[in-house]
């Protein structure tokens, strides 16, 4: 008797461990986390209780009207938020379990490992292409010694590679604006940060470009885990796994409407308002 | 069913003997009599009080024949486009106007300095330094070269302390963004009010009568470093503000300290504008007459000791001769004048040159 209960517990074990390694494969684990935050700009609230976690390696869309906050909720994932004067916040953003507004955290370190895309393309015009997918490491005192694997491996994760190779040391300025913004992503890898927080990445650019950085994103997100702000229903489709949706109404506090699996939010939204918005009829 | 398209032999050639024409560029005949007889018609009768009246060849210009050429550009322009295009045409010959007559201002200082300035140059001018040399001495002896020397030595200190100094209180103003920044900018901004006397007096009695320091190439630097210093940090305030906010977030995002943003970013793209700032501060200051009188005096040998001797400079060289009652000594000072300004261009010149340097192509 005494073995059959040694085997049960066993048993139990073992189930309890393929129930853990099946909830990895299908929800992964949870790389970065908002709890609760809330967004302020002076007396003005912003945010309210926004609660998304963002699991490894998947790619998740923010959507929303315009002025609803997704790009201000970005930006306080990487600490960029605190650089405007009178921004106040609250809540967690957890970043592999650790609070990351934590007194004992360095803004600098987690801005390495939680890379940013804007909106607008900013590559450093007094640098060339190579020395702008260097810069980061220029910048933030990184020591590595195979530059030149870095610029190609990261190029052509960023799919300008071809296009680029044999000017290398021309200036950035010179790229279209699409490459610039390919250029810019490919800055942000050298780094090699964990996620990568995207700002409306194609808003300016033709569909060429938007497919073309639409392809990079769905390749990346293998390796590393991608945040996406859109105001392209269709873009949300086409990269995400999972999608947010933001409202502000009348002037109150944006906050998440309805977030899950993005089939789940454009096939079968649970909220009306969800439905109405990515049906395009409004915002 | 399917459509021929048939070519037309005429056309086709016709298309491929194209030139390429401005069709905006064509008017109507009309317009062509109403603009020559606007331009015209005030010329002629400016040209005939020109030969025939009294008046001042300056004020007819200005008081007679601008007005005349604006009121006739009105009517030309009423004439054509109707009444909505009177004020245009005010705005565009007033411009023009105001143009042409800085310009003839601006040229004929330029045309005095260097034709009178030329019958002073020599190599023995150039190099030559004020020793044995009185104000009586002919052309063809003695020399600025000691002044040269001088204004290079004076300006080139104030240059290495007030260009570092003004570049870093612009980026506490724009970069850093302390609590005192209002204060900070409210001092420059007073500071670019002092006059230059004040400037050298301030030295004079601090550091000079105090013993501290000798009448001397780096007494006057220090001077002109006070004056050189609120033009060199606002004008490098207002190129930081050019730079875009979006280079400093991006290079933030990638894991960069503020310093290695303001150092690796923010400072190379403003890189033409700060060269820019420090020429304009060099400008401000080359000619600053004043603050030398008392701080550096004069001197007629050839003083390379920045601390030692009182020393001479172009200013003091010009404002010594031009009050002699000598016509020889009265030329050298013109003389003076067009090397200070050639010495100048010179170096504008090789700054812009090493500038513009771009990377790549």
């Amino acid at each position: 008797m005494s073995t059959a209960e040694f085997d049960d517990v066993k048993i139990e074990d073992v189930q309890e461990l393929e129930k853990e390694i099946a909830m990895r494969g299908t929800a992964s684990a949870t790389e970065m986390e908002a709890r609760d935050v809330s967004v302020w700009f002076g007396k003005r609230k912003v945010l309210e209780g926004v609660s998304i976690a963002f699991p490894k390696n998947t790619v998740t869309a923010l959507i929303g009207p315009s002025g609803c906050g997704k790009s201000t909720f970005i930006r306080t994932l990487n600490r960029l938020h605190e650089l405007i004067p009178s921004a106040a916040l609250a809540g967690e953003v957890l970043y592999e379990g650790n609070d990351i507004y934590a007194p004992e955290v360095d803004p600098v370190h987690i801005r390495l490992k939680i890379g940013m895309v804007f909106q607008k393309p900013n590559p450093f015009p007094s640098m060339t292409i190579r020395g702008n997918v260097l810069s980061g490491l220029k910048l933030s005192g990184l020591k590595r010694s195979n530059h030149d694997d870095i610029v190609e491996h990261t190029l052509k994760a960023a799919g300008l590679w071809n296009e680029v190779k044999d000017r290398l040391n021309h200036a950035a300025g010179d790229l279209s604006g699409g490459q610039q913004q390919r250029l810019v992503i490919a800055r942000a890898l050298a780094v090699n940060p964990s996620v990568l927080l995207m700002d409306e990445p194609c808003s300016a650019l033709d569909p060429g470009s938007t497919l073309k950085i639409e392809e990079t994103i769905r390749e990346l997100s293998s390796e590393i885990t991608i945040i996406i702000v859109t105001h392209n229903m269709q873009q949300a489709v086409r990269v995400a796994d999972n999608t947010a949706f933001f409202l502000s109404t009348d002037g109150t506090p944006g906050h998440v409407i309805e977030q899950g699996p993005t089939t789940e939010i454009f096939g079968n939204p649970q909220d009306q308002r969800t439905l109405d918005y990515v049906n395009g009829r409004f915002g | 069913m399917s459509a021929t398209i048939i070519f037309d032999d005429a056309l086709v050639a016709d298309l491929s003997q194209q030139q390429p024409q401005t069709p905006w560029g064509r008017r109507t005949s009309k317009f062509r009599t109403v603009v020559i007889l606007a331009i015209l018609i005030p010329a002629a009768i400016v040209t005939m009080l020109w030969w025939f009246s009294e008046i001042p060849k300056p004020v007819l210009m200005v008081s007679i024949y601008l007005p005349l050429q604006i009121v006739a550009s009105v009517l030309a322009a009423i004439a054509v486009r109707g009444t909505k295009s009177a004020i245009d045409a005010v705005i565009i010959v007033s411009a023009i106007g105001a143009t042409i007559f800085s310009l003839v201002v601006l040229i004929s200082v330029l045309w005095s300095i260097v034709t009178k300035g030329m019958q002073a140059l020599s190599a023995a001018f150039l190099f030559q330094n004020n020793e044995y040399i009185s104000p009586s001495t002919p052309l063809g002896y003695g020399g600025l070269g000691h002044a040269v020397v001088g204004t290079i030595l004076i300006v080139g200190i104030s240059a290495l302390i007030a260009v570092p100094l003004g570049v870093m209180t612009a980026i506490y103003i724009t970069e850093v963004r302390g609590r005192a920044v209002p204060y900070v900018r409210f001092f420059v901004q007073a500071m670019s009010g002092v006059p230059s006397v004040v400037a050298g007096l301030f030295i004079l009695t601090t550091l000079i009568l105090t013993g501290a320091l000798n009448q001397s190439a780096f007494a006057a630097g220090l001077a002109y470093a006070i004056l050189m210093l609120p033009t060199v940090a606002r004008t490098a305030e207002e190129v930081l503000k050019l730079v875009p906010d979006e280079l400093r977030t991006g290079a933030l995002a990638l894991g960069s300290t503020r310093a290695r943003v303001v150092l690796k970013v923010v400072v190379p793209a403003a890189k033409t504008g700060m060269i820019t700032a420090a020429i304009l501060g060099v400008a401000r200051v080359v000619g600053e007459t004043a603050p030398l009188l008392l701080t550096a005096l004069k001197n007629d040998k050839t003083v390379l000791n920045p601390f030692s001797d009182p020393i001479s400079a172009l200013p003091t060289y010009i404002f010594d001769n031009v009050a002699q009652p000598y016509p020889d000594a009265v030329i050298r000072a013109w003389g003076a004048a067009l090397t200070l300004m050639v010495l100048v261009a010179i170096l504008f010149t090789l700054t812009r040159m090493l500038s513009a340097k771009r990377l790549g192509k």
